[in-house]
């Protein structure tokens, strides 16, 4: 269970202040794909990196399962990434001189997952998420849009996160492969049973979510 | 956290670092191919500088602790000066550090002199420069010298062991082939004759000859090796001085003293107590002089030296805050999937150390393969001044005129300065012939050469990857 209250954000620019988040609160429960639509520059990718402590808020809390996270020190914050939260990007961000196995294998590793497992949990990610094992030894130069994203929504799942923050997941891919993949984060969400936070600008993508946000200049609202 | 889990994460990272050395082709030959050019002319030079430094080392201790003295403006018989005093020259012993003193007197015998004919035949230049002879027109006279010969050369000298066995002084390679040598004390008409001089007139140890109206003995013959040296006379310093009518009277002093260290104040202390008097020169000041290009070669391969590691620690400075800058999105990645600093870090510097040790081992080759060529360039192109400096002679020294031979020193290095005749010889022919090689030493530089550049290289990595905030690189997508 997520639960998020009073979370600021504001930058320092030289142009003056941005807020970019500003006074969000708003609870998801596990297994749940929560959709949050925003028009660029809206704050949804701010949001996420404070999910994901790639970034500190300057107010609010945030609690995972009963864990407050926003006061957590670096080393805390590492751990938390790595074992609690799952990272899903547009432009995936796999790393490419390591196959697609490898890639997911990562994610464990930084987990500190025994090492004797890592391979079997890996293929049987690749597996729930379509990959075959040809294409679990390909790197990710070798594979299509939609099969490396698929490599990152393995990675992402991987350490059994409870929260997974997938960044406009169907921005580089066609829209079958973006329907397709949004499928996919429901259903890995559903029986991994972790809540997923999608951010996209894709009214379609959104409507597949048990619930929806909109995010203009910082203010979250639910769309109901 | 359990500690194999950290020890797994690191061997990891490691292993990812090693990988990613070989990601770019292109840039992995460049990196390396420039690394290794800058460690091999770094092993090259540490090569060259070892050999130099060496070879500086074995001429200095070759030298001997000695100081030379002579007659103000004495030249052998081509110059002129007032010989100096024995009484004088004897005071010498009371300089602190001073061990011993030899005495010399060299005397020429023409031929209304003595029996004996100089095996030395006159050539042109003798007559040119020909002098004392019967008919001749005497130093700096015509070359019309229909009747000149040679004169005999004559060493009076108190120290007949080291004139003779094992080298005066440290130069030589004469030996005493028949007789024994004369008592440095002695004042009897005795004589030890060079081997070629002995030939010419039948001598041999026991026959006669006449000098200066005086029966004289042959006690011993002894060889140098060389046509001037064995065509002299070495003889008891008193009985030269008597038969010479130069009572007291010395023309070349050798002055010993008891460690290399102190030769340069005995130098300045001999030359303040002899005044203008004499000219004095220290082994080791010629022995510098002489060796002065060495030392450029040692100054600029060490300055070489550490110009190129520095140079291979800027390169791989460089290549790594290059690669690190272009995989920012890739550290913001793994640190947004939770890997600490250090496995990143490990990871860079896995990059780093395995680029150094390729640089390394090929550089290391190449290294060792050049050096023997870059030793002889550099040894010649400041050496230059080296090869023409074969004979080393500071302002009045000691020097021989004879003809024939010329101004040109005995060949194999006969350095009777006791004489005050003789100079340096071949000496700095030896001194461009250089010997490489690399040993532990050389390998354990390299060694520390690499450590020191991969960490210089993963250090700047390092401190641009904590840097990295995973925030800003993921929301520039």
């Amino acid at each position: 269970m997520l639960k998020v209250e009073n979370l600021d954000k504001t930058f320092h620019t030289g142009a003056g202040d941005v807020h970019a988040v500003q006074n969000v609160s708003f609870e998801a429960k596990d297994g749940e794909l929560v959709a949050i639509l925003g028009a660029s520059g809206s704050g949804k990718s701010t949001l996420l990196s404070l999910l994901g402590l790639l970034d500190s808020p300057d107010r609010g809390s945030i609690d995972i399962d009963g864990t407050q996270l926003a006061n957590l020190d670096s080393a805390g914050r590492t751990r938390y990434r790595s074992s609690q939260v799952g990272f899903v990007f547009q432009q995936f961000n796999l790393i490419p001189n390591l196959n697609a196995r490898e890639n997911v294998k990562l994610a464990l590793e930084f987990a500190h997952w025994p090492k004797a497992d890592r391979d079997n949990r890996a293929n049987e990610l690749l597996g729930i998420v379509g990959l075959d094992e040809s294409k679990a030894e390909r790197r990710p130069a070798k594979l299509s849009g939609g099969e490396q994203q698929r490599v990152a929504i393995a990675r992402a799942f991987a350490a059994q996160p409870q929260l997974i923050l997938a960044d406009e997941p169907t921005g580089s891919l066609d829209k079958a492969t973006g329907q397709k993949i949004v499928e996919l984060l429901r259903e890995v969400a559903t029986t991994q049973k972790a809540t997923v936070l999608v951010v996209t600008h894709d009214e379609k993508i959104a409507k597949k979510a048990d619930r929806r946000f909109e995010i203009e200049d910082g203010v979250l609202k639910e769309i109901h | 956290m359990p500690d194999e889990h950290l020890k797994g994460s690191s061997v990891n990272a490691v292993r990812r670092g090693i990988r990613n050395t070989f990601r770019n082709s292109v840039r992995t030959v460049g990196v390396v191919v420039i690394l290794a050019v800058a460690i091999a002319l770094s092993i090259s030079m540490l090569i060259a500088r070892d050999a130099v430094t060496n070879k500086i080392n074995t001429v200095r201790a070759s030298t001997g602790n000695t100081i030379t003295v002579s007659p103000k403006g004495f030249f052998g018989f081509s110059g002129g000066g007032t010989p100096l005093k024995e009484s004088v020259i004897t005071g010498l012993l009371s300089i602190p550090n001073v061990t011993a003193v030899q005495e010399s007197l060299s005397e020429e015998l023409t031929s209304t002199k003595t029996s004996l004919k100089s095996p030395t035949p006159a050539g042109s230049l003798g007559g040119q420069f020909g002098f004392g002879s019967s008919g001749a027109s005497g130093f700096g006279g015509s070359s019309s010298s229909t009747t000149f010969s040679i004169p005999v050369r004559v060493i009076g000298t108190n120290s007949p062991g080291n004139a003779v066995v094992g080298g005066a002084n440290g130069g030589g390679t004469e030996k005493l082939t028949s007789g024994a040598a004369y008592s440095p004390t002695s004042t009897a008409d005795v004589a030890i004759v060079g081997s070629s001089l002995a030939s010419t007139n039948k001598l041999k140890v026991g026959s006669t000859f006449t000098a200066w109206s005086t029966k004289i003995t042959v006690v011993g013959i002894f060889n140098a090796g060389s046509t001037f040296t064995d065509a002299s006379v070495l003889m008891p310093l008193s009985t030269v001085q008597k038969l010479a009518s130069a009572s007291g009277d010395v023309t070349s002093a050798t002055v010993t003293v008891n460690s290399l260290n102190n030769v340069a104040n005995a130098d300045k202390a001999v030359a303040k107590e002899l005044g203008s008097a004499a000219d004095v020169t220290s082994t080791q000041a010629t022995t510098e002089a002489s060796l002065s290009p060495l030392n450029s070669v040692k100054t600029i391969s060490t300055y070489t030296l550490v110009g190129s590691v520095i140079g291979a620690a800027i390169i791989l400075l460089l290549s790594m805050l290059m690669i690190v800058r272009e995989r920012r999105r890739e550290v913001g990645v793994l640190k947004a999937l939770g890997a600490p600093n250090r496995s990143i870090i490990s990871q860079f510097i896995a990059e780093s150390v395995t680029f150094t040790i390729l640089g390394a081992v090929v550089g290391f080759v190449v290294g060792i393969l050049i050096s023997s060529p870059i030793t002889s360039a550099l040894v010649s192109a400041s050496g230059g001044s080296s090869s023409t400096s074969g004979f080393v002679r500071r302002a009045g020294g000691p020097g021989f005129g004879a003809g024939g031979s010329g101004f040109t020193p005995p060949t194999g290095g006969f350095a009777n300065r006791g004489a005050g005749t003789f100079r340096f010889g071949g000496f700095s022919n030896t001194i461009t012939q250089i010997h490489t090689s690399a040993g532990w030493s050389t390998l354990g530089f390299a060694l520390i050469a690499a450590i020191v550049i991969a960490a210089l290289g993963s250090a700047v990595a390092a401190a641009t990857i904590i840097r990295i905030r995973p925030a800003e690189v993921l929301r520039s997508e």
